[in-house]
């Protein structure tokens, strides 16, 4: 039985996309079978940054309940040398599509939940599928709460932006908490600071949210000269980034085992 | 022989029907009990047919939530399996689960002798 790992955070930017895509990389190159969802459909950014044109379905057909999820699945597996297996389902980048999601109502939203954990199905013991990855929106958006409750596990970014962390505190509180889910914290973005221990890092930090850290990913120059359009994981094997999200996919892998 | 089966038939049925009608009063003494722990304030009965989504689900008290969140995993369900979810007495999981019902959130039916509890997400495509 496989795994759903929702990537989430308080405030936009904090990493979200590039940590799911990495992530789900990492875990696909250790011959996992994973497919990562694009979640954030106010700012669709999987089928510009991963390249893939015209999928037979997009995720909001298969959530306004128009096509199987079979139909939205795009296999990549091929970018990372067929290691694994890596499929994507994208969300619509095209304006209407953006204007047309952001005014469902309650009933829709319900559906669209229902929909979600229908996902489970592709984890089940018959599905294709080890690591279901869900990419989301930042905040208590409609669509990202439906995917933390489909979720069985929350990996969420932060940064040490101060309005940030005090909203990350209160969501752990106040979100993922009611709902039950385990919480893993990524701290991205995090500047080299010679004088800073890394254990005093991680205690600080624990001490600030009360969950476990999964891990701190430093700030890359690298990352923003690829403009986001480079799996690590693949093109740049022995880059510092690729090996702390083999570290990070080993550690999630280690435990939900 | 034949009059005395249709005779010894008749008392067991009797008895059927009133050991339904026990266990169905046995239901409402549950969510009367339960709707005085935890006082009236929790039952607010359905605002406008409010859907059970996300948001409602954030704003119900803990012990339902536990509840409604294992009903929509599950997609239908009897006292019986939710308890088994949830690690707590099927009495308990009855109360919380036909308190959902009168507040409009889930929709019951009875199969035989087995009642299940289900989402409605009525033209569901
Ligand atoms: N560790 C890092 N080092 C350098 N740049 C980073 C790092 N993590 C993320 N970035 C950059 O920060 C920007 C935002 O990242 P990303 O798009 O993944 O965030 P997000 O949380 O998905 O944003 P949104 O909330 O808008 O969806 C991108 O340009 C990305 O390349
Ligand atoms: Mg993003």
């Amino acid at each position: 039985m496989g795994k759903i790992m929702a990537v989430h955070s308080y405030k936009g930017g904090t990493g979200k996309t590039l940590l799911s895509i990495n992530l789900a990389a990492a875990l696909a190159k250790t011959g996992k079978k994973v497919c990562l969802f694009d979640l954030d459909f106010r700012a669709p950014s999987l089928a510009t940054l991963l390249k893939v044109k015209n999928p037979n379905c997009w995720l909001n057909d298969y959530l306004n309940g128009s096509c199987e999820i079979e139909k939205a699945l795009v296999d990549i597996s091929e970018r990372i040398g067929n290691s694994g297996k890596l499929c994507v389902a994208l969300a619509n980048p095209n304006t209407e599509a953006i204007r047309e999601m952001s005014s469902k109502d309650r009933k829709w939203e319900m559906r669209a939940l229902g929909r979600l954990l229908a996902l489970r199905n592709l984890i089940s013991n018959t599905g294709n599928f080890d690591y279901l990855v869900f990419d989301t929106s930042p905040g208590l958006q409609y669509s990202s709460i439906n995917a933390i409750v489909a979720a069985d596990l929350v990996v969420v970014a932060t940064t040490f932006d101060r309005s940030d962390m005090e909203g990350t505190q209160r969501m752990l509180r106040e979100l993922y908490d009611l709902f039950e889910k385990k919480t893993y914290l990524v701290l991205n973005k995090v500047l080299e600071n010679p004088t800073r221990h890394k254990s005093d890092l991680q205690a600080t930090v624990k001490d600030f949210y009360q969950v476990p850290l999964l891990g701190v990913v430093p700030c890359y120059c690298d990352i923003l000269k690829a403009e986001g359009s480079t799996i690590f994981a693949q093109d740049k094997p022995d880059h510092p980034f690729t090996r702390m999200l083999n570290a990070l996919a080993a550690e999630i892998e280690k435990n939900i085992a | 022989m034949a009059s005395q089966e249709i005779l010894s038939k008749k008392p067991l049925h009797v008895l059927e029907k009133i050991k339904e009608n026990l266990e169905k009063l046995n239901e409402k003494m549950e969510v009367m009990i339960e709707l005085q722990k935890h006082g009236k304030k929790d039952i607010t009965p359905p605002l406008t047919d409010t859907p059970l989504d996300v948001m409602t689900l954030l704003s119900m008290p803990d012990h339902l939530r536990k509840t409604a969140m294992t009903v929509c995993r599950l997609g239908r369900a009897t006292a019986d399996e939710i308890a088994q979810q949830t690690h707590r007495a099927r009495a308990v999981e009855s109360a919380y689960l036909n308190q959902l019902v009168i507040m409009g959130y889930l929709k019951k039916e009875r199969k035989g002798r087995k009642a299940y509890f289900y989402v409605e997400r009525e033209s569901q495509g």
